[in-house]
């Protein structure tokens, strides 16, 4: 858990990060709040927050009498914004220190090919 | 929003029954230890006696036995049962929640168990006493004139006696749980002081020989009477002091 | 949302020394509380006064609202579990367990059972002859098996090791989630127990320093460290919450800063790093400037 950020928000994005890698499959269920706040030993409000965070964005819903799942094409909308992030997320800082050690952008594309030909 | 739980108790009973949780030390411990202390003495007048072989003698040793005053055990260990149900039961029962009032009431019902339960089981062994010739060997425990000459009148003072044990010791605590050193040195300063002047006002007046009349007249049960008296102001007074005690960490 | 405890202007004074100095705040209900501060800053007399056990100088208190000052049936739905309680002489665990269903309407006996399994505590050993961590243990059980619906936890905790307490702060919050209840945890090791807060309270020196809900102060402040002067222009004018400094090296702390900030900042070459509850706290209740030159 991060200090500086609300846990609710880690939370949320802990199951995003679930639910892209494949974890939390499409109209699975996923752990119950109670479940969540015991794994992460965190208050069972918070966990709550986080898990209605992502019911108001679609990425998850309630089946009454059941429990929380993962709503169809989920994955598709958080791989999408992801990949807008991902510019200003990892591009960005990765060109800023590139300038501070003095490395020019093209030879950071070339430090790219070579790293993925290993 | 109404918090009361669903469950009501009855909380001057959770009281005693609080104070009587663990009985060893306010009813198995002072039994074991009153019966060894019986065995004891008469073991000792026993064995006085064996060691006289004249018989007339003997009798002679016999009246010698009187009064032993090792019966006063149990008097003086329900002071401290008294102080210790202030001391250390009133903190714990506050962290139960308990309020101030209703463990006033609870722990005077306790006393009042107690103080009928040993009052009986005294006047028992007096009885005992008695019906033994002072447990075969003239002596005598609880069967002296100063207890009552007829069960029933033991029974009143033992109960008398305990009372007053009772609620005096209590209201000591009190006075110790409230204000703690400086409250008991003060206490006891200023008692010595009533005791003494009083003591001094008798004499001036040269009103000893009235005070030993009105006991006379009151006898031996209207004095123990007069001692509820007392016991009742301890009471309250107990009460009064505990009522603004707060948790001294 | 209901209030369970609602306090005004609440003040107790010993002599000169305010203990609680005009403290106004609410505790909703089901939500766990910390209350937080240093020692001696007027956590204890302040739970003493929620319950009962202190008299207010000034001001007024609702639990359940009402007045809990010899009340029996606010008090009832209490539980005060406190570091250094004394427990009667030659009573053992099994003594407590047993007395404590007389006075907690909600007491679950199996849990406690199940409880002093694992925390350790023999059922049949005289309190005085038990570590301390027992004894601690056995405050800590009377508090979760009480089911209390408003439950103080004064320190109680501070006689455990690092095991115990992990196992409190899990079964607390097992419990928690399955029968929910007014919680309030005073502490002052506030890492340890950041996450499971819901809403925080600080007190210092009396006052109520703080009382916001636990996700709001987490990232209301950042800690920029660099050159002294890079970080002076940096801040500017902002409220500095506490500054450290050696030699030409200065650790700022100052509020929540914009993703642009940020930016801004890592531009400047100036490294920003997380503030964590306890720190946040320790910066808030202290103010002391440490600069020493190289």
């Amino acid at each position: 858990m991060d200090e500086s950020r609300p846990i609710f928000l880690q939370i949320a994005e802990q199951i995003e990060g679930d639910i892209i890698s494949g974890v939390l499959a499409e109209e699975t269920q996923v752990p119950s709040t109670n479940e969540f706040a015991a794994f992460f030993r965190i208050n069972p409000a918070t966990a709550g927050k986080g898990v209605n965070l992502l019911v108001d964005e679609g990425i998850l819903y309630k089946k009454r009498g059941i429990g929380m799942f993962v709503a169809e094409g989920a994955r598709a909308r958080l791989v999408a914004k992801r990949r807008d992030q991902f510019t200003s997320q990892y591009v960005r800082p990765l060109l800023e220190e590139a300038a501070k050690l003095g490395i020019s952008s093209a030879q950071v594309a070339d430090l790219i090919r070579k790293e993925e030909a290993e | 929003m109404s918090a009361v739980a669903t469950r009501s108790h009855n909380r001057v009973l959770s009281v005693v029954k609080l104070h009587f949780t663990n009985p060893w030390t306010t009813i198995t411990f002072p039994w074991i230890v009153m019966l060894t202390i019986i065995a004891l003495t008469v073991l000792v007048w026993m064995l006085v006696l064996a060691n006289i072989p004249d018989p007339a003698d003997r009798a002679g040793a016999r009246e010698g036995f009187g009064y032993s005053g090792s019966s006063g055990f149990i008097f003086v260990y329900m002071i401290v049962v008294a102080v210790q149900s202030i001391n250390t039961m009133f903190p714990f029962a506050q962290g139960y929640g308990v309020t101030r009032r209703n463990f006033a009431l609870g722990t005077a019902a306790y006393f009042v168990i107690l103080s009928v339960f040993y009052s009986v089981g005294l006047t028992i062994l007096s009885i005992i006493e008695d019906a033994t010739g002072g447990w075969g060997v003239g002596g005598s425990l609880f069967s002296v004139a100063y207890f009552g000459e007829t069960p029933a009148q033991r029974l009143f003072v033992f109960f008398a006696i305990l009372i007053l044990f009772f609620f005096a010791g209590s209201a000591i605590a009190a006075v110790y749980v409230r204000w703690k050193g400086i409250g008991i040195t003060t206490f006891f300063i200023a008692f010595g002081f009533l005791l003494v002047g009083a003591g001094a006002l008798a004499t001036l007046v040269e009103g000893w020989d009235e005070i030993g009349a009105w006991f006379a007249a009151a006898g031996l049960l209207g004095s123990f009477a007069w001692s509820f008296v007392i016991s009742a102001l301890a009471a309250i007074g107990g009460y009064a002091v505990l009522r603004r005690a707060t948790p001294k960490n | 949302m209901t209030a369970v405890v609602e306090v005004s202007g609440l003040t107790r004074t010993f002599g000169s020394l305010a203990a609680v100095n005009d403290a106004t705040f609410r505790v909703e209900q089901n939500q766990i509380y910390g209350l937080l501060g240093r020692n001696g800053a007027g956590k204890t007399t302040l739970m003493q006064l929620l319950t009962g056990q202190q008299f207010a100088s000034a001001g007024s208190i609702r639990v359940f609202g009402e007045n809990p000052v010899e009340n029996a049936a606010v008090l009832q739905s209490t539980c005060f579990i406190k570091e250094s309680q004394k427990y009667p002489d030659d009573f053992q665990p099994r003594h407590v367990f047993k007395s404590a269903a007389w006075f907690f309407p909600n007491w679950d006996a199996d849990f406690a059972a199940q409880l002093a399994i694992e925390f350790r505590v023999p059922l049949k050993r005289k309190m005085k002859k038990l570590s301390r961590g027992q004894v601690s243990a056995v405050g800590v059980i009377v508090g979760l098996a009480s089911r209390a619906p408003l439950t103080f936890f004064d320190e109680p905790y501070l006689g455990l090791d690092a095991v115990a307490r992990q196992l409190f702060y899990d079964r607390l919050l097992e419990d928690f989630a399955e029968h929910p209840r007014s919680i309030i945890l005073s502490t002052h090791l506030i890492d340890e127990v950041s996450n499971l807060l819901e809403h925080v309270l600080v007190i210092d020196e009396g006052r109520i320093i703080i009382d916001a809900p636990a996700d709001d102060l987490r990232g209301s402040a950042t800690n920029v460290v660099g050159s002294a002067t890079a970080v002076d222009a940096f801040v500017g004018s902002r409220p500095v919450l506490h500054r450290d400094g050696i030699g030409g090296l200065a650790s700022v702390t100052i509020g929540a800063l914009t993703p642009t900030e940020r930016a801004a900042a890592r531009t400047a070459g100036l490294e920003l790093s997380p503030v964590s509850l306890q720190q946040l706290i320790i910066r808030t209740t202290t103010e002391k400037e440490t600069e020493q030159s190289a």
